[in-house]
């Protein structure tokens, strides 16, 4: 029970942090700050989502953000006004093109669509583990896309999709990934994730005992896609238009990135990635635009955030291949150093004391 | 006509084939040395098309120059981003090496989207390449014969290289054991750059041919041929060098009979089908149609 509580506490220290940026947001910043930080807690929770997979299965996953796309997808297939469907959805099978859901519905079937087809996929993706598991979810990505891409029936193909509802809020967002992080590492710090984690170390001493690894790695995968559903949803309801290229290499990339460079192995480096990432973005973002800076006209340099993108993972797994926080999260490792502290206090002492 | 239609597309299924199975034997030789999954396979290619693109702009316009040219420079990239990129991650999980490959793919494709803007930009290999070659009533590009062929005499190549030259000894040994060969005496480096001059080589013949194809490079070129042969690689058995050549050319047949037999209204989807046969795999033969069933307890 102490351990459930210590994990939660862990959890919220996070979620503070989190909290505090979205509350400065939501008081402070101007719209188009509020629309970055927006996107940031989107990306945020697409980063946990990946993380419990990705850290505690060790499987490299380049398939989550299809996730977030069908999730997205399926929400404004269901929540869109019937008035805006019949231009854009006109053609759309099993009547879909004419009904609309109230958003509690839709946001719950949007999610057990994603849940259902995360299930299916990933009872053939358990079945291997390494590098053809890894290719496995990058295929997981492709095949999407070109669903998407192909069923213009139903998601209007390469054009996108709008007049979705815009509902969602950014105390919405905020208060979503705070749960995330909840989840996450209640999910870590599980039995489940702890055999997860002890499988990913050494598969034949976990199996010898007793850990069933691919029932383990299926949940992981489905709570990993359902995470990364309440980012896709979260994400439709605030842009109000959506279209494949959203869900596609790019984010991929953005959220890799973050989970890669603040370390995979556990949730404080998921969040502590996602905010150092979105800062560098949204610097290099700003600097491939072409600013004038101090009267100096910079040139476009369109490819700036990428550069900085594959730059920092590169940097990352040469320098620090576990990431910026490492195996551990960050309350366990001040625990540890608070009582490294003391025992070198006391020894002190007892030292002082026997001179 | 049925027949000539057949034979058109068995050409073509064999050279599209043909391309895959160069691309995965590259990837499976680094894989096979150093457990490397090299994403920055196909930017290889990138690069080597725009060395080929600005010697064009130099005026050399000859193709038994720009041709050689380009794989040079593909070999040269292969080594460059081996030293820089792959070397300080050398013997850290297989986890850390793909991710690295990864962002080295990234960094090459958006230095080539600064310097070379997004649009594609027009290279004119040769004018024989994109000629047909008429068989009796059968028109077939030089395109696929040649790839056919080239694919053919470096497969054969690249058996002799490893059956009958101590490199080759060396990279069968580093396969099975890195420690072990090093203790005979072979520097490991040598190996590794053995083997990533040679995954340059054919990602460059193969880059000769997709530049043939496309006839223009842009930034992102090389990224979606080697996701295909990212599929070859895991249907033949991942890390297998005769399981790349039979993943490649299965991958090259089941594409062109997809194209060939799915009806028009579906054959949008062509790609997600290939990709899918990803997921047969995982489930009859997880270890690929030539790979072998690693021991229990083998990490990747």
């Amino acid at each position: 029970m102490s351990n459930f509580l210590q994990s939660v506490r862990g959890a919220l220290i996070l979620g503070v942090v989190v909290g505090i940026i979205g509350v400065l947001a939501i008081l402070f910043a101007e719209p188009f700050y509020q629309r970055i930080v927006f996107i940031f807690m989107v990306n945020l929770i697409a980063v946990i989502g990946l993380q419990v997979f990705m850290g505690n299965a060790d499987i490299t996953n380049y398939g989550h953000i299809s996730f977030m796309g069908i999730a997205a997808y399926a929400v404004a297939i269901l929540a869109t006004p019937v008035a805006i469907k019949k231009t854009a959805l006109a053609t759309a099978p099993f009547g879909l093109g004419t009904i609309e859901l109230g958003l509690p519905a839709a946001i719950l079937i949007a999610l057990a669509v994603t849940v259902l087809i995360a299930f299916l996929v990933g009872t053939m993706l358990v079945r291997q583990s390494g590098t053809p598991a890894s290719i496995a979810t990058l295929a997981l990505l492709v095949i999407v896309h070109v669903v998407i891409m192909n069923w213009v029936d139903l998601t209007r193909g390469p054009r996108a999709i709008y007049g979705i509802p815009v509902k969602a809020t950014l105390g919405l967002a905020t208060i979503c990934a705070i749960l995330a992080i909840v989840a996450a590492r209640l999910f870590r710090d599980s039995s489940w994730g702890l055999q997860l984690r002890a499988a990913s170390e050494n598969i034949a001493a976990a199996s010898a005992m007793g850990v069933r690894i691919k029932r383990l790695r299926l949940v992981a995968w489905v709570v990993s896609a359902a995470i990364c559903g309440v980012a896709g949803i979260l994400f439709a309801l605030f842009v109000g238009t959506i279209s494949p290229k959203s869900f596609y290499f790019d984010l991929t990339f953005l959220t890799l990135a973050m989970l890669v460079v603040g370390g995979a192995y556990s949730v404080s480096g998921a969040v502590l990635g996602s905010i150092v990432v979105t800062f560098g973005f949204e610097i290099m973002r700003y600097l491939e635009n072409g600013p004038q800076i101090a009267g100096l006209k910079l040139p476009t340099m369109f490819g700036l955030t990428g550069i900085f993108l594959g730059a920092i993972i590169v940097l990352c797994m040469i320098l620090r291949p576990r990431g910026l926080v490492g195996d551990d999260e960050i309350d366990e490792i001040w625990r540890r150093r608070a009582k490294s502290r003391e025992r070198s206090e006391i020894s002190a002492k007892a030292s002082g004391a026997t001179q | 006509m049925m027949s000539d239609y057949a034979l058109q597309q068995a050409f073509n299924a064999l050279s599209v084939g043909g391309e895959y199975a160069l691309l995965a034997l590259g990837l499976a030789i680094v894989f096979s040395v150093m457990h490397l999954v090299n994403f920055a396979h196909g930017d290889m290619i990138t690069v080597g098309g725009y060395a080929m693109f600005l010697l064009i702009l130099f005026g050399v316009r000859d193709p038994f120059l720009v041709l050689p040219f380009g794989v040079l420079i593909t070999v040269l990239a292969a080594l460059l981003i081996e030293r820089v990129a792959f070397k300080p991650v050398r013997g850290a999980s297989p986890t850390t090496g793909m991710l690295t490959a990864f962002g080295v793919s990234i960094i090459i494709q958006n230095v080539a989207l600064i310097f070379g803007g997004s649009r594609p930009k027009a290279v004119q290999t040769a004018d024989w390449l994109a000629s047909s070659l008429s068989i009796g009533s059968v028109q077939i590009p030089v395109v696929q014969v040649l790839e056919t062929v080239v694919t053919l005499a470096a497969i054969i190549g690249l058996v002799a290289l490893m059956r009958y030259t101590t490199v080759g000894l060396a990279m069968r040994a580093a396969a099975k054991d890195v420690p072990v060969v090093r203790l005979m005496g072979v520097k490991a480096d040598r190996v590794i750059l053995s083997a990533f001059a040679i995954s340059g080589f054919l990602a460059g013949l193969a880059g000769i041919f997709i530049l043939a194809r496309r006839g223009a490079v842009d930034p992102f070129m090389g990224f979606a041929p080697v996701l295909k042969a990212f599929v070859a690689a895991v249907l033949g058995g991942f890390g297998s060098l005769p399981g790349a050549v039979v993943g490649g050319f299965a991958l090259g047949i089941a594409e062109v009979g997809l194209q060939v037999l799915l009806p028009p209204e579906i054959a949008g989807f062509r790609d997600a089908f290939v990709f899918l046969l990803i997921g047969i795999v995982l489930v009859f033969r997880p270890q690929g149609i030539l790979g072998e069933r690693p021991d229990f307890g083998e990490k990747s």
